[in-house]
Order: C-alpha cells, then sequence, then structure tokens
C-alpha cells in the first residue's frame, strides 16, 4: 500500500495534500476520544469511544478536504460554497459515521443517541470546541499558504522587473554606441591626426569623454543636468567634427539650473534621434537645439531640430516608435503619471521632443 | 590615353578629403574628378562625368550608395565603360564579403592604408582588361540584385487601392491594377480605365502587394504580372513590356531584366 502511494504522491499534490490532512485528523480523532473517555467520562471503554471519533472525523475529512481538492485543487477555495460544504458535511458525517461505527462495534445505534441525549451540554461544548479548532487549523493553514504564494509571486515579479532593467540597459548600450559611431568617429580621428593633430587630440578628448559618460551613466542611478549637458556637447562636437558644416547646435542650460538632478539616458536618446533621424540622413544637415528651463515646478527638457522630420521614411516610423515607446515606459516606471513626454513637428520642419518631469 | 578618373561620394567632410590624400598617395595617377556629399549628386555627377572608378559611402543622406549604384546602374547609358564601384562603409551589414570575389570591391572604415592599396592593385588590374570592364555593368547589376532586399512579407495585403480623386475618394481593386509609377512624392494608379495618385511610396506600397502578382521592373515601376503580354527587346538591347489593351510601353531595367528570360 505505502509503495504505491509514494510514487502516486509525488505525481499527485492534491493526493499528497489529501492523505496529510487525513494523517492530521487522526491525530484530532485521538485527542477527541481521550476528551470523551477521561474528561467528560462517557463510556468506559476509550476503544468504543476511539472508533467512533475515528468514523466521523475520516468522513467529515473526507467530505470537507475531498470535496474542497476536488472541486477547487490546491487553490484557496471560494468563503461560501465552501463554507456550504462544511455545513453539509457535520450531520451526514455524524449519522453516517456514527452508522458504520455501530456496525464495527455490534453496537445498536440507539445506545450511542442514549448516551448523547444524557450529556447534551457536554457534547455540545465537545462539539464546538472541535469544530472550531479543526476549522481554525485548517483555515490558518490555508491563510498561510496563501500568503506564502502570494509573496512567492511577489518575488517573481520583483525578478522580473529587474530582468527587464538589465535588458533595458544593455539594449540601451548597445543602441548606444553602435559600431556605426564608432568606427566613423575614429576613421575622422584617422585622417585628423595627419592633418590636424591639435583638433584631433581634441576628437580624442570628447570620445573618450563620451564613451566613459554613456558606459557610466547607464550604471548611476542620478547625474546632474550639468554632466548630461557636457556630455551632450562632447557627442554633439564628435558629430559636428563628423558632419562639418551640416551640423549646427546649441546648448542651453541656466546657471542655477546645473546641480538638478535626473536620471540618466533620458536625454541623451532624444538628441542622438535628432542627428540620426532628422539631421544626418537630411542632405542638406540642420540645426540642433537642447534646452532646460523651469516651469513652476517642473523641469522641461527640449531638443528642436530642423533634420527630415517625423515619420519620413516607414523604417523610421517604426524605430520612433518603438524609442517613444521606450521613453514613455521609462518614465512611468519613475514618475508614474507625473511627466509627460511629447513628440511632435517643429517649424518649419524636423521635429520637436519634450520631457517634463517633477522637480 | 586619357588619364584615369575617380569620384569619391562621402558625406564626412574629413572622411572624403582622407581618402582623396590616400589615394593620392598609393595611386598617383589616378585624378579625383570630384567629390560629393550625398547619394542623389553621386548619381548626377556619375552619369555626367562618367569616371573610370567611383567610391560610395554606403550610409549617406538622400540615398544610400547601394540605391544610388542601383540608379546608376538604371540610368546608365551603354556609351563608355560603367566605372568601378568601390563601397565603402564604417560597418558590415550588408554582408558585403559578397563583393571579396566580385567586379566591386568594398572597404570598410577606417581605412587602412594597407587595405586600400590592395584595392587599388585589384582595380588597377581590372582596368586593364577592357574585356572585363565590358562586362562591368553586367556584373555590379548581378551583385545589386542579391544585395535589393528581398519582398518583405507584409502585415496585411491591400485589396483595394484608395485614391483622392478631387474632393472624392476612388476604390480600386487592386487586381484591375495595371501598374504602379512612382512620380516625385506620388505613385500613379494606372487601370485600363483611369490614372490616379495616391500619396504614398513605392517603397511603402511594395510590402502590401503579393510579389507573386505584382512584380518590380523598374526602380520607379511595379506591373501587374497578369496584364503582360509580351516582353520586347529593341535592336539597342533595351526590354520593354507590352501590356494587354493598354498602348504604354514599360521600360525594364537591367537590373530586373532577368524576370523575362525565356524558360
Amino acid at each position: 500500500m505505502k509503495t504505491a502511494l509514494l510514487p502516486a504522491m509525488s505525481t499527485y499534490p492534491r493526493l499528497r495534500r489529501f492523505v496529510i490532512d487525513v494523517a492530521i485528523t487522526w491525530v484530532f480523532n485521538t485527542v477527541i476520544a481521550l476528551l470523551i473517555t477521561f474528561v467528560m467520562r462517557i463510556h468506559s471503554s476509550f476503544y468504543i469511544n476511539f472508533v467512533i471519533s475515528m468514523c466521523i472525523g475520516t468522513l467529515m475529512v473526507t467530505i470537507i478536504d475531498g470535496g474542497r481538492l476536488l472541486l477547487w485543487g490546491l487553490e484557496k477555495p471560494p468563503r461560501i460554497p465552501f463554507l456550504v460544504l462544511f455545513a453539509a458535511s457535520l450531520p451526514a458525517s455524524q449519522y453516517l459515521g456514527n452508522g458504520i461505527a455501530s456496525w464495527l462495534l455490534d453496537i445498536p445505534r440507539e445506545n450511542f443517541e442514549a448516551v448523547r441525549a444524557n450529556n447534551v451540554v457536554g457534547f455540545l461544548v465537545l462539539f464546538v470546541i472541535v469544530c472550531g479548532g479543526i476549522t481554525w487549523f485548517f483555515w490558518n493553514r490555508s491563510l498561510v499558504e496563501h500568503f506564502k504564494a502570494e509573496a512567492a509571486g511577489e518575488k517573481a515579479r520583483a525578478a522580473a522587473i529587474e530582468k527587464q532593467a538589465l535588458q533595458a540597459q544593455l539594449q540601451m548600450l548597445q543602441a548606444q554606441i553602435e559600431p556605426h559611431m564608432l568606427f566613423n568617429t575614429l576613421a575622422n580621428l584617422q585622417g585628423l591626426i595627419a592633418v590636424d593633430a591639435a583638433r584631433a587630440q581634441h576628437m580624442l578628448d570628447q570620445l573618450i569623454q563620451y564613451l566613459r559618460a554613456t558606459l557610466a551613466s547607464s550604471r548611476s542611478e542620478q547625474t546632474s543636468l550639468a554632466h548630461e549637458f557636457s556630455l551632450m556637447d562632447a557627442y554633439l562636437g564628435l558629430m559636428q567634427v563628423r558632419m562639418g558644416s551640416r551640423l549646427s547646435y546649441h546648448l542651453q542650460l541656466p546657471d542655477e539650473m546645473h546641480g538638478l538632478n535626473i536620471p540618466p539616458m533620458l536625454l541623451q536618446p532624444l538628441v542622438e534621434n535628432a542627428i540620426k533621424h532628422g539631421v544626418e540622413p537630411k542632405v542638406g544637415g540642420g540645426r540642433i537645439e537642447v534646452e532646460a528651463l523651469r516651469e513652476q515646478n517642473m523641469l522641461v527638457l527640449r531638443v528642436r531640430d530642423t533634420g527630415l522630420g517625423l515619420g519620413a521614411t516607414p523604417a523610421d516610423q517604426r524605430s520612433t516608435r518603438l524609442g517613444v515607446a521606450n521613453t514613455r515606459e521609462r518614465l512611468r516606471a519613475l514618475y508614474g503619471e507625473a511627466a509627460t513626454f511629447f513628440l511632435g513637428p517643429n517649424v518649419p520642419c524636423g521635429a520637436i521632443a519634450e520631457l517634463r518631469i517633477p522637480l | 590615353m586619357t588619364p584615369l578618373r575617380a569620384l569619391i561620394a562621402e558625406d564626412e567632410p574629413i572622411l572624403a578629403y582622407t581618402l582623396q590624400q590616400t589615394l593620392q598617395r598609393l595611386w598617383p595617377e589616378l585624378q579625383v574628378c570630384g567629390v560629393v556629399d550625398n547619394g542623389a549628386s553621386a548619381v548626377q555627377e556619375a552619369l555626367a562625368q562618367k569616371p573610370d572608378v567611383l567610391f560610395l559611402d554606403i550610409k549617406m543622406p538622400g540615398k544610400t550608395g547601394l540605391e544610388a549604384a542601383h540608379e546608376l546602374a538604371e540610368d546608365w547609358s551603354d556609351e563608355g565603360h560603367f566605372p568601378l564601384v568601390v563601397f565603402v562603409t564604417a560597418y558590415d551589414e550588408y554582408a558585403l564579403q559578397a563583393f571579396e570575389q566580385a567586379a566591386a570591391d568594398y572597404v570598410l572604415k577606417p581605412i587602412s592604408d594597407a587595405r586600400l592599396g590592395k584595392t587599388v592593385e585589384r582595380l588597377k588590374a581590372r582596368l586593364q582588361q577592357h574585356a572585363e570592364r565590358d562586362a562591368e555593368l553586367e556584373r555590379i547589376v548581378g551583385q545589386l540584385r542579391s544585395l535589393v532586399p528581398g519582398m518583405p512579407v507584409a502585415s496585411e495585403r491591400l485589396s483595394m487601392i484608395r485614391a483622392a480623386v478631387g474632393n472624392q475618394i476612388r476604390l480600386i481593386p487592386v487586381n484591375e491594377v495595371l501598374y504602379f509609377e512612382a512620380t516625385d512624392k506620388y505613385v500613379n494608379v494606372v487601370t485600363a480605365e483611369s490614372e490616379s495618385l495616391i500619396r504614398t511610396s513605392l517603397k511603402e506600397l511594395l510590402p502590401q502587394l503579393d510579389g507573386s502578382q505584382f512584380w518590380q521592373v523598374h526602380r520607379g515601376t511595379v506591373v501587374n504580372a497578369h496584364c503582360i503580354q509580351s516582353a520586347i527587346r529593341d535592336e539597342s538591347g533595351k526590354l520593354s513590356l507590352k501590356l494587354k489593351n493598354h498602348e504604354q510601353m514599360l521600360p525594364v531595367s537591367r537590373v530586373y531584366a532577368h524576370l523575362f528570360k525565356q524558360m
């Protein structure tokens, strides 16, 4: 019996649970039989009380627990139907249990009834205590399990969020330092070294600053506006060496805002998009203006370009949509509903991207 | 013997200058006859100057180097040799190894002297074989064909074309379209009864059409294969399509001529 049960129990979690519950019930039954025999001193024999108690208790657990596991599995059962099942099981298990016990012990049923009639109060007290005890025990256990499951779910959610954040970080890094940017910049350096060593030196400094800041900022929580603007200056400076007269740019950060903290990588993608989708693919090039300003208690970061404008090509539309979705998602994660992101057309041409962040 | 001439198309001025300088050092007898900074100018200049060698940056504003080469191959008149094309790119994303054993070469930025030296040797050898040079155009056309991305799988097929005519929208069943013809910013939708303009580009339209029925036969033309009666080659070797019940003949460019080889 046992050998067959063990593998079956590991494959059927409900069966396993049922067997455990029956075992616990048998302990209860034994305690009840002892109470009836030695505290209430009814029926001289412990054996008789034990058999009756076993029959009633086992039936009860079979109806309540078996029914629950069959109907709702290991989930937390719905309260009302479960209570109905519980209430129905009491008279049923009493009546049937008594029947089985009388057949096993070869004692007529009426004898039980008579004994009970003589000790109504005692039995009533016992009944309340037993029912209360059993209910309290099982209810608590299911609560504990419910909390356990909830905690596990919470843990899984936290892990998933962390994984997403890591992936986003990686994607961002890959997107930031794309091979095109790097190799083109190196090619320009190579050319400059031969003709203008001083400019080459300056360009190399900017590249180092850009790479270091990009790598570092994707790991830090906060950065100052001054730092972010100097990073943008380095990036746009690099691009200007590469694009020559096709790119002009201007950065505007009021002195009193230098020390303000913002999360890294919010401003940078906007500026890079203005280059990548706006000015760089445009035959005549264009201008980029980056400014930070304070409006009431909001920090406004605005990137304006005079490039190709939004959705110049289907491929652009797709990547822009993705970029916008990413930015919005990030803002929601950081600020909930308090921050906004706007992307629209610039006049006479190009695009405007605007972030509003609560200070 | 006229001196050999090269045209450089590169949008980054320092890189264009550097390439020019390096070429001068490695190949003094080659004259750089022009430097342009976008794809459209590259095509114009190449058609005007007919250089022997054309250095094309892949990533350029307006038109990519690949698109420029494609257009040049279509618009090239048959006088004079087609230039030897060398693609220049910062990043090997186009599986450009295809060019390693081919007529045109490709070089990666930053360009090293050693690598460009190899390119120069290769070009010199090519330029001396006149027979080879005659086949240059065919060769680049073949390569372009392998590089032109296949038809992307459409998210949804168009069954009706909605074209604005005056203040109403005309609905045209796709099956009734004879051909689509790209104009500057629009596409002209030609049926047996009518012509209507739609405000979209051929590039955006293509993925929404059934590629087995609608064939691109030219940079600016997509034709309903069910309406083609025959393909006719004139004495100069140019291919055109005769459509059923339609006057207009449609030219087929070299890049798509293989569609009309007999079985």
